[in-house]
Formats: structure tokens, C-alpha cells, sequence
């Protein structure tokens, strides 16, 4: 096919002129889309109570199909924040997604320099008997006065404000029935 | 369309930071390595970066001989006609706005990494990935995502005292004049951001003028875009003045030499 | 709080004092900016200018550890001023009661003081109401009887003049009278004032007086029971309140039941002891009900075991004597008389005073279990710098638990809102929930005393009845259910009981708290919205019950009777006592049941239903007044759990004293002006020679924290975006005594030693900070935050190497706020 001068020229121009408009970013799509470029943050909603101060704010938790929490921010419903959120209430993604989260029962043998791992089943096994020992040790059934007294003075108990009530009240009922009388908290202080 | 703005309002402002971190979780941007604090106050990190997209300013002033703390923000403004939109060779930062949502956004995917856009921003906001060897320019989106899904941006979200408030940049000025007016001798009688650069989608309203804050306040009233407009859009005319100058000259001299024959070319 | 956080917004001038709010509680700010819009005036009085302060209308600076002189000051102001609520005082408070002639005050002593003893105390019985035939205490209505409550306040405050206290304080005189004129004016009907405060009003010496000042002066202007008024203090943490509540103290048990003394064989001695008495007939005197709370408790600890034959198990529980408060729990661990100890998490290493002395002590036990989210401190003391953990033969457990997200349970708020949550994603790796951890070791203990040992039958006895998983959770709505609490017994067997007037004495009923009786009912006992379909509909051992505190919903504003006051939101979660909202609220009408200020009003008596209307009233009886004017014999006076029935303005049941009085910190830079008494004269002092003097550490200093981090620090120093923030700690200090320094830089390295430690940390000099004109010449202040430690992704020095072993006389919390320290440039190699 005869290509004269002019035509070439003409072609060239009309593809230059696309390419050059293409590179520009002269897109059809919708701005929209730009909105699903982003990593998804969505997920099944769960709600939850800020763990920090004592105002008690509301917050939602995200989670993925995967099960993995995507995004935590302020509830809007929740009456007193209505979805706002402070550094620390802003910051409770990384509460839970961070790498130095203890995941595994550590312990410390007398005199050591550093810990070693336990399972949960050891680690209750032993604690138990220290308690068993401590406590059957130095248990007071009466004081110097022949007065009831049911108690051991050589283990106490802190915590904890940061424990959810129903667990505070296991604690708190454990200890008790163990007859410690050293058991404070936060509270406290 | 909507022109969505934020008006911050740093007389409401507590300095709790919530904004500064919601913008981070959200965005799910890095902490960086801080040390002490970067001036008086608790002001952290330094300054805008590639991960700090939003920060919060402390500020030590007086106001009428008394000592005062004031908290400012500083983010991207999300220009009406935005310099950086205008400066980028291949258009990876646009100004968007839809049905219910409006930001200046970024197409990573388009970016040549040539930080024009750095350089002609008057806030000094783009910031670029200098430590990958894939870097991108990083900067607020306003959460156009989140304003497309019908949600406030994360800082806004998160603010308890309405120190930042989101919505439709009309109403927001109204709502910053009525503030000014009810309480004249509070703030300072001046609207950050709405005319600057041509207008922005950012407005600051204070108790104390905005150089006080550490804002930049020697920003034309106009778009910086204007200036490059005007010469860009020259270029044409120019270039076909130049054209028709340079035919017409042609065309003359050619007359003048009428009746010979034509040279032949090599 | 007697109130709560949206409450904020109904008052007209709110004081934070002793509180920096804004900081430490910023969502407070929410309801206070609203405030600020409707007119509301914010007052700071903070010895440095705070976030708060820079929200708020007016600052007044004071030293630490001035608070009741500062008050004292406001008091007198009102008094001398005649800006009190009087029908209100006359009523609601025991300012006409008459007070024996026994009591005295002089000199800074009360009567009745025993120098001897360690500590010394009082011997409160001089501090008596004068009562009369029938053994009630005897009223002057017209408050003029020289020894009557009221004129005995006044004299005793009439020392509290403006120049007294701002020499103390360090207070400007001009902005001091502003804030006792603006927060005096609350004393109108129509005006109220809310009170805020925190650590800064109670980790002194006079801590418990503190607040007293703030009572005192609330109840003078009518503030307490009311929309936007009250004692406001705000809890630092998510669920301080329910672990206080749930009484892990040593000297209480769950509702705030006393843990029992030596001495008290049997139940009926412990109950004779405890459970107050009044003859007054208009006196609810709740605490009469003591009875059905503590056996219903008893039946919840060891269930179908606990029968009266035996006293409900009674004597399972320990008999305790003297203090065994946190810090004698220290000295006692130092002393190695502690030899295991659990930590739930908790951080004593960086969180008890006196830090070295505590983090030694840890290393007398024989093994320590730490349950914690993150390597705390206190977890790795034996390997922190300068010790040799080869020398350290304590045993560790550091057991990895989940957090706030990953388990379901219950927090409360400060206004004691009960807000379940739930689990959104398992935790890392083999995280357990304490609930989890406490069972697995219950059930363990119960196994190896099954076959012998100490006294088993606590254990073996304990009802742990929780259908506990192969994990060791138990079914966390079991747990809940049981401090609700159910019948035991009878035709109502298994059902939950609905309200705590229906818990008996007769081992009919359990329940793990009172107090929470009525958060976790049957389906059968709701009513109202509750009734609908949500997460707060549960079934529990078959039935279907409404667990109230996960009902969300919320109040709408448009659907409140017109001047009704806003936030109380009744169907949002579930409060104590009862729903309850705003407590002692029948102080907020006159007698005839009507408002005192009708346009926000919390309850108000109509007297054609014959009910009261609006929050849940604070008793359902009648009002005070027949229509008449004569008194109806069927009413109660209005705080209800006073055997008095009416507030304190005298309080005789307090360590130290019916008023409060000034005292310095132990630890102090002047001599008390006010007296010769130079600190509180009934605390315990545990180590006279580790005070220090101005001499030698010349600067006063407190300790505080921001936004930014929280307590010790083990969850924020382990958070990148919040350790972004505020990486490092610092010394706030003004530029005055930077220069004074040799030139401190913001940002130079300074280090400050006080008696018991010394610490290093930067400079942040500012302006926030200035020097007090106390006593006749300058004093300077320094501020420290003290979340850090030595283990974390972000570590420094502990402030509380600086802090005392010393504490309040009636709570022993440790004075973290006021004392001594000296402060030096660190000097450059």
C-alpha cells in the first residue's frame, strides 16, 4: 500500500495524539473506583469497650472473612463517645496486632538469666503446687489469742482494673477461698 | 457535585492526638522512630512525612499578656484548584469530586515518581517513599474512601470536641463566620484556607494568627496554578503567533524574490 | 461518680480540680465543649497550666498538696458570703445536727487524739452526735446552736481567709476570688456546678479530706443529686470501678461488705458488727440490709455447701487485722514474710512508690505469676540493669492473656455504667483470658486438696459451676448470672433475682454482689424496651434471661418530657444501684418531691400516679412533705445509705478528723501555717529516715501522666503509634528554674533525686510551669509523668523511684503527688 507523505504524517499524528493523551491520564473510569484501590477495611462489625481509662468508650471491631480484626475505630451509637476516640482508643489495632503480644507461656527457673517456654497444662500444674506448698506452709488457723483466723499471710494477690468484672469476681472468689488476706489493686493507688 | 472541606477549629482543640492516630490506623501507616519531643510542647513526629499524613502542632503563645496552649493540625488542605494536580506531568494527583464526596487524590499506579508536586505545593504537604526502592508520594486523601462509603474521615471520626467538623464547604464557612461573629474577641478574625491558594478544603479558624500556629501565612490569594496557567496557556498562542510571524516573514521575503526559480536542495 | 460522663453537659460551671480531664479523660471534653456552646464556664485549678486548662475558661495555679486550703478557701467564701442553698443544707445534710461538747479543735488536733501508737489515732467517740430520747441525733432547724454542725463548719473554715490561703497555695488572690465567685454561684436553685477530680485530689496523705473539702462545699450550695452537679471522680481505668466493686482490696468483700476482723467468730458477730443501726424512723439506713448481702454472698462463694447450720461457710473466710493495704503488703514482701504473689495484670515495678524498695522486694518471693498482655517490668525485674539474676531465686510464670477484644465479659465505667463487650478475633498464639487462667488453677487447686492438706474445704467446697471449656473458659454469662445472683431455693428455684430488694438472709437467695443485682435478670422481670430482640437477650443454665448490661439502646433526646435533664440514657447498658443514673437524686427535689430546678430535672413526684418520674429514684418512697407542709411518715430522707439519712458535713467516721483540715505533705517545702501539726497526725510514717527535707531537696514535685500513655505504661509503651507520640519521659519544669539550673535546654538531660532515688530524664521547659510565692519566698515545681520503666518497646526511668512509702490515713493511697526532690543539670562527659 502506497503511503504518501502526508498521510504518514497524518497517522502519526492521530496516534501520537492518543498516546499522548493516554499518558496523560485522560481516564474514563470513574473516580470511584479509586475507592476500591485501597486494601479493604470493612469487615463483620463487632462492638467493644475501650480497655484504657474509665470514661468507657464505645468502639467497633472489624473483622475479615478470615477472621483477622482489619480496622478499629470510635461506635458511633455509643451514647457518650459517639465514635470518637482519643490516641489510646485510636491506637487499639496495634493492642492487638503486634508482634511483641506474649503468645506463649514463659518461665523463669530460679537464678536463670533468661525465660524458657511452658505449655499452659505445666505451667497450672506447677503454680498449683507452689500454691499448695506456700499456703499449707505458713497457713494460720489461729492467732497468738486462740481467735479463728483461716488465713495465710505468704501470698497476696494484685490486680486488676483492666480485668473484665465477671473475671474480677472469679478472682476475687478464688483468693478469698484460698484464704489470702493480701489482695489489692489499682484501686488502691 | 459536592466540595466536602474540614474546618478545624483549634479554640475546641485538646490536643489528644485521637485524630493524629485514627489517620494512621485507618491508613494503617507506620510509626517512626521519634526521640524526646520536636519543640516546646509534645508536638511529635517533626513534621509531615510518608507515614505521618497528619499532625498535631503545640504551640506556646500569648494571648492579651497571658501564656496560652494552642493545638494546631496540619495536613494536606486539599486545594479548590490544586498546585500539585496542576504540576504533575501525568495527572497521579487529582482533584475529585463525585455525588457526595470530594478530596485531591492520588494514583500511585500513575506516578513517575518526579516530585514535581513537592515542589509546587505552598504547604510543603507531598512528601515522597525516599527509603524504597518503589517510592510513591504519600499525603492525606481526605478518606475519599470513607467519605464514599457515607463515613466521616478518620479524624474527624475521632474527634470529641468537634475541633474538626466535615462537611459541605459552604456550610462550614458559615459555620466558621458565625463562630467568629458570637465570639469576637476569642477567635482571631481570619478563615485559614479560604482563600489561600484560590480556596482550600481545609479551613482553620484560632484564638491566635496562624503564623503563631507554625502555618505558613505568606500563601497568595490565589491559585498557584493561575500563574502557570496563564504562561501554559500562552504557549499556543504563542507558538501560532510565532508561526503566523514566522510565515508572513517567509512569505515577504519570498516576494521579493519573485521571478527566480527555485534553488535546488541537495 | 455520683453522676455521669454525658451529665457533664447539664451543669453551668464545671471545676476540674485535682483532675486534668482533658488529658487523662478526653472524651469528657465532648460534653464539656457542648457545654462551653450553651454557656457553661470551665474552671481549671492545676499547679501547672494542662491541656485542660487550655480548654477551659478560667486557671488558677496552686502547689500540690494544697487542696483542702484552696477549698477551705471556697468554703469559707461561700459562708461568709452567705451563698449557700440553705433549705437544701437544712434538710439534706447533718449541718443541724448537734455535736457533743466533747468535740474540740485546736491547733490542728482534734480531740480525742491518742499520740501514741503507730500510727496514732483518734478516738472518734468525741466526735459524737448529741441524740435525744429516742437515740437520734438532735436537730437545731434554725442552725444557730453554737455546737450545731453548721456553726462549728463555720468557725472552723472562718481560718481560710483569702490571703491565708493564697500564701499557702501560691494561688493569685485576683484569680483566686474569681474562681470562688463564678463557682459560688452555683448556689441558686437554678444553678448547679459539677465537681471533677481524679488522682490529683487523692494520692495524698489527705487524700480522703480532700474530697471531703469538695463534699462540703457541693452540699453547701445544693449541688449533689443534681443534673450537672455531684462528686465527680473520674476512674483511670476501663474497669476499675467493677474491680473495685468486686472488692479486690484487702478489707472488703464484693458490695463493699466488710472483709471480717479477727475477733468475729461467728456470722451473727460479724453481722451485729457491721450492720448499722439507726432509730431514726425517716432513716432508709440501706445498710440494714447487710444481712441478705452477706449470706447471699456466702451462698454464691460455696453454694449448696453454705447452709445456716454452718454458718454459710463463714468461717471459710480469712479474719484479718491492721492494715494490709498495698503498701504494707511491699514492706511485707520486703521483709520476706510474702513469699508468692500473683499479678493479674498489674506493674508494681513501675507503678508503687518507691520503686527501688518495691522491685527488691519482689526479689524475697520464691515465685511470682504474672498475667499480662506484654513483658511488663515487673515480670523481668530479676533481670533488670544493675541486678544479678543469678542472685535472684525467685520463680516466674508470665502467663500470655487476650485482650479487650478478643474475649467477652463486662467493664464499668466511672459512672458506673456496666458495658458488655464481645469477642471480635481470637488472640495471639496460646493467650488465654484470666477467666480462664483463674479456672484452670481453681480446678487444679480443688484436685490436690481433694486429697488433703491445710484446711481444704474453702477449695474443695468453692462452687465453680461455669460449664468450663476444654480451654478452661467458662461460659462467662454463668459468671455474670451468679453476682446477679438467683433463688436457691423455694418456688422461684434457678430463676435470677430481679432486684436486690428481694436478696434474703436466709440462704434463699445468692448473689456474688449486690450491688449488681438486677444487671442480669430473667426474661419474665423485663419490661420496656429490653423486652425486644438483641444481644442482650441470653440464656442462662436453660432460661431466657436479659443480660442488661449489653443493651444498646440509646436515649433520644427529642423523646424526653419537656425540661427533663439529657444523657441519662436508662436503656443503654445498666448502672448500679438498680439502674440508677444520677444517685442521692431525691436530694434534687424540695420536700414536696418538686425540682429544685425544673429545667433539667433528673426525678420529680407525681402526685396523682403516686410515683416518682424520670432516672430510678434514689428509694421509691414518698416525698418528704405532705402537701400540706407537714411531714409524711412514710418518706425517707434522702441519702439513703447514711444511717443519718442526710450527708455529711461533719463526718465522725473518717481516721482523721470530722473537717478537714490543712496539713502539708509529708514531704514539704514550707512549714504548715495553719497549725503546728506540720503533716497529718494519724498517718503511718514506715520509714522516718527516708524523708526529705527542703535543704537538702529544695524542689517540690508531683507526678502525672498524658494522654498518650496510660499507668504503667506496659500497654502504651508497647504501642508504636502511641510510643510515636511520647516516646521518652520527661521533667516539666518552668524557665525560671531552668536558668536557675545553669542553664537547662529543652531537651538537656537532667537528673532529679529525692530521698529514695534518682532518676534521668529530659527537660521540657516550659511556661506552663511557674514558681509559687508560698510562705514569704519562691518555690519551684516539677512535674513527671511516670509511665515509663526499664522493659518495653519504649523505656526510661520510673518516677516512682522518686515516690514515698507513705499513704492517707484512711485508704493508705500512697502520696504520689506531693514531695521533695532536687533537681541538677546532667553534666555533659
Amino acid at each position: 500500500m502506497e503511503i504518501s507523505r502526508r498521510s504518514f504524517l497524518a497517522a502519526a499524528g492521530t496516534t501520537g495524539t492518543a498516546a499522548l493523551l493516554g499518558l496523560l491520564g485522560l481516564d474514563l473510569r470513574p473516580a470511584a473506583a479509586y475507592a476500591q484501590q485501597t486494601t479493604p477495611r470493612r469487615g463483620k462489625v463487632y462492638t467493644t469497650i475501650c480497655p484504657y481509662c474509665g470514661v468507657g468508650c464505645g468502639a467497633i471491631v472489624e473483622v475479615d472473612d478470615a477472621g483477622r480484626i482489619v480496622n478499629i475505630e470510635g461506635d458511633s451509637d455509643h451514647p457518650i463517645n459517639l465514635g470518637a476516640m482519643c490516641s489510646k482508643g485510636a491506637s487499639l489495632y496495634q493492642l492487638h496486632d503486634n508482634p511483641r503480644r506474649l503468645r506463649k507461656v514463659l518461665h523463669r527457673k530460679p537464678g536463670a538469666g533468661d525465660w524458657e517456654e511452658l505449655t499452659w497444662d505445666e505451667a497450672i500444674r506447677r503454680i498449683a503446687a507452689r500454691v499448695k506448698q506456700t499456703r499449707d506452709e505458713n497457713w494460720i488457723s489461729q492467732d497468738a489469742n486462740g481467735h479463728t483466723v483461716n488465713r495465710t499471710d505468704a501470698i497476696a494477690c494484685l490486680g486488676g482494673a483492666a480485668l473484665d468484672t465477671e473475671e474480677c469476681y472469679l478472682l476475687v472468689k478464688a483468693m478469698r477461698a484460698l484464704g489470702l488476706v493480701y489482695i489489692e489493686h489499682q484501686a488502691r493507688i | 457535585m459536592a466540595v466536602k472541606a474540614l474546618l478545624i477549629d483549634t479554640v475546641r482543640c485538646t490536643g489528644c492526638r485521637g485524630c493524629q492516630v485514627a489517620c494512621k490506623q485507618w491508613n494503617k501507616r507506620p510509626a517512626e522512630k521519634t526521640e524526646f519531643f520536636a519543640g516546646p510542647g509534645y508536638q511529635n513526629p517533626k513534621d509531615l512525612s510518608k507515614d505521618t499524613w497528619c499532625l498535631v502542632t503545640y504551640n506556646e503563645v500569648e494571648i492579651g499578656g497571658r501564656f496560652e496552649w494552642v493545638f494546631g493540625k496540619k495536613q494536606c488542605m486539599h486545594c479548590l484548584v490544586p498546585a500539585c494536580v496542576s504540576a504533575c506531568p501525568v495527572a497521579a494527583l487529582e482533584r475529585v469530586e463525585t455525588e457526595r464526596s470530594s478530596a485531591v487524590i492520588y494514583h500511585k499506579h500513575k506516578c513517575l515518581g518526579c516530585r514535581y508536586c513537592m515542589l509546587a505545593c505552598p504547604f510543603l504537604v507531598p512528601r515522597f517513599e525516599f527509603d524504597s526502592p518503589n517510592p510513591y508520594i504519600t499525603k492525606c486523601t481526605m478518606c475519599f474512601d470513607r467519605q464514599e462509603q457515607g463515613e466521616l474521615p478518620a479524624c474527624a471520626k475521632a474527634c470529641p470536641t468537634g475541633a474538626i467538623t466535615f462537611g459541605d464547604r459552604a456550610e462550614l464557612i458559615a459555620e466558621a463566620q458565625r463562630r467568629i461573629a458570637t465570639n469576637p474577641s476569642v477567635y482571631h478574625h481570619h478563615i485559614y484556607g479560604l482563600e489561600e491558594a484560590g480556596g482550600t478544603c481545609v479551613l482553620h479558624i484560632s484564638n491566635v494568627p496562624f503564623e503563631q500556629l507554625g502555618y505558613f501565612t505568606d500563601i497568595p490569594h490565589r491559585a498557584l496554578a493561575t500563574t502557570a496557567n496563564t504562561a501554559m496557556q500562552a504557549i499556543p498562542l504563542v507558538m501560532f503567533g510565532a508561526a503566523v510571524v514566522l510565515g508572513l516573514s517567509y512569505q515577504l521575503r519570498n516576494r521579493t524574490r519573485q521571478g527566480e526559480p527555485p534553488r535546488a536542495h541537495g | 461518680m455520683t453522676n455521669h460522663w454525658i451529665d457533664m453537659v447539664n451543669t453551668d460551671v464545671a471545676m476540674i480540680c485535682g483532675s486534668n480531664a482533658a488529658e487523662n479523660h478526653p472524651i469528657a471534653a465532648r460534653w464539656l465543649q457542648k457545654a462551653k456552646d450553651n454557656g457553661t464556664i470551665i474552671l481549671s485549678c492545676d499547679p501547672r497550666y494542662t491541656r485542660t486548662t487550655a480548654f477551659a475558661d478560667y486557671y488558677c495555679k496552686m502547689r500540690s498538696g494544697t487542696d483542702i486550703a484552696f477549698v477551705g478557701g471556697i468554703i469559707n467564701y461561700a459562708l461568709q458570703n452567705d451563698r449557700i442553698d440553705r433549705e437544701y443544707v437544712r434538710h439534706y445534710t447533718n449541718a443541724t445536727f448537734v455535736i457533743r461538747p466533747e468535740y474540740d479543735f485546736n491547733d490542728g488536733l482534734f480531740s480525742g487524739y491518742n499520740p501514741d501508737g503507730d500510727p496514732p489515732r483518734y478516738d472518734s467517740s468525741k466526735w459524737g452526735y448529741e441524740l435525744d430520747e429516742s437515740g437520734v441525733p438532735r436537730r437545731d432547724m434554725t442552725m444557730e446552736h453554737p455546737r450545731c454542725v453548721f456553726q462549728l463548719l463555720k468557725k472552723h473554715f472562718a481560718r481560710y481567709d483569702l490571703e491565708t490561703v493564697c500564701s499557702v497555695t501560691g494561688a493569685d488572690p485576683e484569680t483566686y476570688r474569681k474562681i470562688c465567685d463564678v463557682y459560688t454561684s452555683t448556689w441558686a436553685p437554678g444553678r448547679v456546678g459539677t465537681w471533677l477530680y481524679a488522682m490529683g485530689t487523692t494520692q495524698h496523705t489527705h487524700g480522703t479530706q480532700n474530697i471531703r473539702t469538695y463534699v462540703i462545699l457541693q452540699l453547701l450550695l445544693g449541688n449533689v443529686g443534681k443534673a450537672g452537679g455531684g462528686i465527680n471522680a473520674l476512674r483511670g481505668e476501663s474497669n476499675v470501678q467493677g474491680s473495685t466493686d468486686m472488692a479486690l482490696l484487702f478489707h472488703i468483700l464484693p458490695g463493699y461488705l466488710k472483709t471480717p476482723a479477727v475477733g468475729l467468730e461467728t456470722l451473727q458477730d460479724y453481722l451485729n458488727k457491721y450492720t448499722p443501726k439507726s432509730n431514726d424512723p425517716l432513716s432508709a439506713n440501706w445498710w440494714q440490709n447487710y444481712p441478705k448481702y452477706m449470706v447471699s454472698l456466702l451462698k454464691a462463694f460455696w453454694g449448696d455447701h453454705a447452709t445456716a447450720e454452718n454458718d454459710f461457710c463463714y468461717s471459710y473466710l480469712g479474719k484479718i487485722s491492721g492494715n494490709l493495704s498495698y503498701i504494707s503488703l511491699f514492706e511485707a514482701m520486703y521483709a520476706g514474710k510474702i513469699k508468692g504473689l500473683f499479678c493479674f495484670g498489674q506493674n508494681p515495678a513501675v507503678a508503687g512508690p518507691n520503686a527501688n524498695k518495691e522491685r527488691d522486694a519482689l526479689a524475697n518471693l520464691d515465685w511470682l505469676v504474672c498475667v499480662d498482655l506484654f513483658e511488663s517490668d515487673t515480670s523481668v525485674f530479676w533481670k533488670r540493669a544493675g541486678v544479678d539474676p543469678g542472685q535472684i531465686q525467685t520463680e516466674v510464670f508470665l502467663l500470655p492473656a487476650l485482650a479487650s477484644m478478643e474475649k467477652e465479659g463486662s467493664v464499668v465505667n466511672s459512672g458506673r455504667w456496666a458495658q458488655w463487650r464481645y469477642k471480635a478475633a481470637d488472640g495471639p498464639g496460646e493467650a488465654l483470658s484470666d477467666a480462664a487462667v483463674i479456672t484452670r488453677l481453681v480446678l487444679a487447686l480443688k484436685e490436690l486438696y481433694q486429697q488433703g492438706g491445710q484446711f481444704p474445704d474453702p477449695i474443695v467446697n468453692l462452687s465453680w459451676d461455669y460449664n468450663v471449656d476444654s480451654h478452661g473458659e467458662p461460659d462467662i454469662h454463668m459468671v455474670a448470672a451468679e453476682y446477679n445472683g438467683y433463688y436457691t431455693s423455694g418456688p422461684n428455684r434457678g430463676r435470677q433475682v430481679a432486684s436486690f430488694a428481694k436478696l434474703a438472709a436466709d440462704g434463699s437467695t445468692c448473689s456474688g454482689n449486690w450491688l449488681y443485682c438486677g444487671s442480669y435478670i430473667d426474661y419474665a422481670d423485663g419490661k420496656g424496651p429490653e423486652l425486644e430482640d438483641g444481644p442482650h437477650i441470653t440464656q442462662v443454665r436453660g432460661r431466657k434471661t436479659i443480660n442488661r448490661m449489653a443493651k444498646r439502646f440509646a436515649e433520644d433526646p427529642a423523646g424526653l418530657p419537656p425540661g427533663r435533664c439529657i444523657g441519662l440514657n436508662p436503656d443503654w447498658s445498666w448502672c448500679w444501684p438498680v439502674n440508677r443514673r444520677i444517685i442521692y437524686n431525691r436530694a434534687s427535689v424540695d420536700l414536696h418531691g418538686n425540682p429544685w430546678d425544673p429545667k433539667r430535672w433528673v426525678i420529680r413526684w407525681n402526685a396523682e400516679a403516686g410515683k416518682w418520674e424520670g432516672d430510678v429514684p434514689d428509694g421509691g418512697w414518698p416525698p418528704m412533705a405532705n402537701p400540706d407542709g407537714s411531714e409524711n411518715p412514710k418518706t425517707k430522707r434522702p441519702f439513703i445509705m447514711r444511717p443519718e439519712g442526710v450527708a455529711c458535713l461533719f463526718a465522725p467516721s473518717l481516721a482523721d478528723g470530722p473537717f478537714p483540715e490543712h496539713y502539708e505533705p509529708l514531704e514539704s517545702p514550707i512549714s504548715n501555717p495553719f497549725s503546728s501539726r506540720q503533716y497529718n497526725p494519724v498517718i503511718k510514717v514506715w520509714e522516718p529516715d527516708k524523708i526529705g527535707t527542703p535543704d537538702e531537696f529544695p524542689v517540690v514535685a508531683t507526678t502525672y501522666r498524658v494522654c498518650e500513655h496510660w499507668q504503667a505504661g506496659n500497654m502504651t509503651r508497647n504501642t508504636p503509634w502511641l510510643v510515636e507520640l511520647v516516646p521518652d519521659v520527661f521533667v516539666e519544669m518552668s524557665p525560671i528554674l531552668a536558668r536557675e539550673l545553669g542553664g537547662v535546654r529543652n531537651g538537656d538531660w537532667v537528673i532529679v533525686t529525692s530521698k529514695r532515688g534518682r532518676i534521668r530524664a529530659r527537660a521540657l521547659v516550659t511556661n506552663r510551669f511557674e514558681p509559687f510565692f508560698v510562705g514569704g519566698r519562691y518555690v519551684h515545681q516539677i512535674g513527671i509523668p511516670w509511665h515509663w520503666g526499664y522493659n518495653g518497646l519504649a523505656t526510661g526511668d520510673s518516677a516512682n523511684l522518686l515516690t514515698p512509702h507513705v499513704g492517707d490515713a484512711n485508704t493508705m493511697i500512697p502520696e504520689y503527688k506531693a514531695f521533695l526532690c532536687r533537681v541538677e543539670k546532667e553534666e555533659v562527659a
